[in-house]
């Protein structure tokens, strides 16, 4: 069975983006457009891996991510912090918050499914 | 000569003495009236000695004081007792031909036989008083506060601006020590800072980096900055201390750095902004392009990869603009390691190796062993290196040949030069090339496609990190583009004060 992946994205274009490529790849893409809705898919489509954007209305994905760390369900989740922010400091703040990675925006369509084959097999994951 | 002298020597020495001595001299009888004069008098007041032997001493006083100076002289004959020069105030002298001029003059009673009578030795000051009037106008005129402190730190002086700034009148500063305008908890270590002047006094700016603060005679206080300047004095060396207030200055600079802080944030968030659609733009094109959604006709491909191309400059320019901004704003962030600079510039060598290659360009490096190792933000110095090869490539025609060299510059520095054999700056051009979207003319421009922003971020990043750029050029021959670099970047670069 392929890894499940959940993408947080508030951008629609870069949601169907993102699921493109990954489904391209093979795995089971699920999406959501804020934090609230990750919350819900989450509870019956348990990912191993979560790529989301952490400027988000309302939660945002650095809250996001530390609740989904400090949720022993979800606590084994990798998350993928995916951002346009380029300040000082936000993949510091990221990797703070308990993400295991960090994608600056815009992505590369070759070296974004690159590192997420790489942390899924990190965790033996069954990709 | 003592206090109570008697004239013992004959005529002829004491002729010889009067005639020596360097200022004029004019004995006087108790009655006033002048018996001895010298050649200096004669010189002095442009009389014959005959004009002035017998006549009322008063007949070298301006008339205006002609009146008081008899009941002064006779006052001085009951006490006699020597006066040095400079202890009263300017007197005024009259010659004969009616012109007067500011004299000092010292009193010693000489004894003799046939009673009391007075030395008055006169000494012109025209020209100490005029160089002290300058002196006065200069203080005044200065636009800071100046006050003049002795080695013990008293105030021997002050201009009006000091008394404007410091609520104080001239007469409460003078003789206090100059400790009264500095708040209390300063003073212990402004004694300290005023005994290390003076153990060796030279000009210079006091505490620079340091917070100084002036007291008001109303308690409150203010930042100032002060400069000090030594003077050598007849009594000695004083200090001259320039003050400024810096309270309007002070709230320019938070005011400054605010707005600053504003602007890169805003820059930050325009960035975040203009990436999230580019992700997209970039994203799809990169996909269709590389044909994983399909065949793709090739007229397509093509303006697929025009659209790409012009995404991913769209792109640059953001990254370069927020670049800037974090360097203006001081939020450039170094992280300074040991760096062997050999494999750095192997490194980005090999980024711009494809580029010479479809240009049929040499590309050659050297770095200086004695350089090998040095202490730098890695990716910052990449990026500085980078801005001039990719630059060296591209205004360099194929065949050309572009050299990297890592030289040290004096014990402290090194120097990364990047010569290329391209076509050359004119002189006018080379003031323009390191501004923000200068671009040497537009047909170039067009040519030679860039942000404009390079060689900008490139000072940009030389200077925050303590170092300079340089460029020198001839046209059709090349240019040398160099990095002076210090061998160790401070972690926390001077990114000034206010944060």
């Amino acid at each position: 069975m392929s890894a499940r992946i959940l993408v947080v994205d508030d951008n629609p274009q870069n949601l169907k983006l993102v699921r493109l490529i990954l489904s391209g790849e093979g795995y089971d893409v699920r999406t959501a457009g804020d934090a609230e809705e990750a919350l819900r898919v989450l509870s019956e489509f348990p990912a191993e891996l979560v790529l989301m954007d952490l400027q988000l209305p309302g939660m945002d994905g650095l809250e996001l991510t530390r609740r989904l760390k400090a949720d022993p369900k979800t606590a084994a989740t990798i998350v993928v912090a995916l951002t346009a922010y380029a300040m000082k400091g936000d993949d510091q703040k990221a990797l703070a918050a308990g993400c295991d990675g960090y994608v600056t925006k815009p992505i590369d369509v070759d070296e974004l499914p690159a590192l997420v084959a790489r942390l899924l097999a990190s965790r033996g994951g069954a990709a | 000569m003592a206090e109570h002298s008697t004239i013992d020597v004959d005529e002829g020495t004491f002729r010889g003495l009067l005639e020596a001595a360097p200022d004029a001299l004019v004995i006087v009888e108790p009655d006033g009236r002048i018996a001895l004069v010298n050649g200096q008098t004669e010189r002095l007041f442009g009389y014959d000695r005959a004009e002035l032997v017998g006549r009322p001493v008063e007949i070298l006083v301006p008339e205006r004081f002609r009146a008081t100076h008899p009941a002064r002289r006779a006052g001085y004959f009951t006490a006699p007792r020597p006066r040095a020069m400079g202890e009263s105030a300017t007197l005024h002298a009259l010659r004969k031909d009616g012109s007067e001029f500011p004299a000092e003059i010292s009193l010693a009673p000489l004894h003799t036989e046939q009673g009391t009578l007075v030395t008055a030795a006169i000494r012109d000051v025209t020209s100490q008083r005029r160089a002290e009037h300058k002196f006065r106008g200069l203080l005044e005129a200065a636009p800071d506060a100046m006050v003049i402190v002795d080695g013990s730190g008293g105030i021997v002086l002050v201009n009006a601006q000091t008394e404007k700034l410091f609520g104080h009148g001239r007469d409460a500063m003078i003789g206090r020590s100059v400790e009264m305008l500095i708040p209390e908890r300063s003073r212990d270590r402004h004694v300290a800072h005023r005994g290390d002047f003076f153990s060796s006094p030279q000009a210079r700016n006091m505490g620079s980096g340091l917070e100084l603060r002036g007291l008001r005679a109303d308690g409150t206080e203010f930042p100032v900055e002060i400069s000090l300047s030594p003077l050598e004095t007849e009594e000695g060396t004083v200090v001259s201390a320039s003050i400024r207030d810096i309270t309007e200055r002070k709230l320019l600079e938070v005011r400054m750095a605010e707005a600053n802080r504003l602007k890169s944030e805003f820059l930050a968030n325009m960035s975040h902004e203009l990436r999230t659609p580019l992700n997209a733009i970039i994203g799809f094109s990169e996909l269709m392009h590389g044909g994983r959604v399909g065949e793709l006709a090739p007229a397509h491909k093509e303006y697929l990869g025009d659209i790409l191309t012009s995404a991913k400059h769209l792109l640059q320019l953001i990254n370069d603009v927020l670049d800037l901004a974090k360097v203006e704003s001081g939020r450039m962030d170094f992280r300074v390691t040991k760096v062997d600079l050999k494999n750095l510039v192997q490194e980005v060598r090999d980024v711009v190796r494809g580029l010479a290659a479809t240009k049929r360009l040499r590309l050659e490096h050297h770095v200086d062993p004695s350089v090998d190792f040095v202490e730098v933000d890695a990716p910052r110095v990449k990026q500085v290196l980078y801005n001039y090869l990719s630059n060296a490539i591209k205004f360099t025609g194929s065949g050309g040949v572009v050299t990297v060299r890592v030289l040290p510059e004096g014990t402290d520095f090194f120097r990364i030069d990047v010569e290329d054999t391209g076509i050359g700056i004119p002189p006018d051009g080379l003031a323009k090339l390191f501004v923000e979207f200068q671009q040497l003319d537009a047909s170039s421009a067009k040519k030679y496609q860039g942000t404009g922003l390079g060689l900008a971020l490139t000072k940009r990043i030389c200077e925050a990190h303590g170092g300079r750029v340089e460029v020198r050029s001839e046209i059709g021959k090349g240019s040398v583009f160099s990095a002076v670099l210090p061998r160790v970047t401070a972690h926390e670069a001077e990114q000034g004060t206010a944060e």
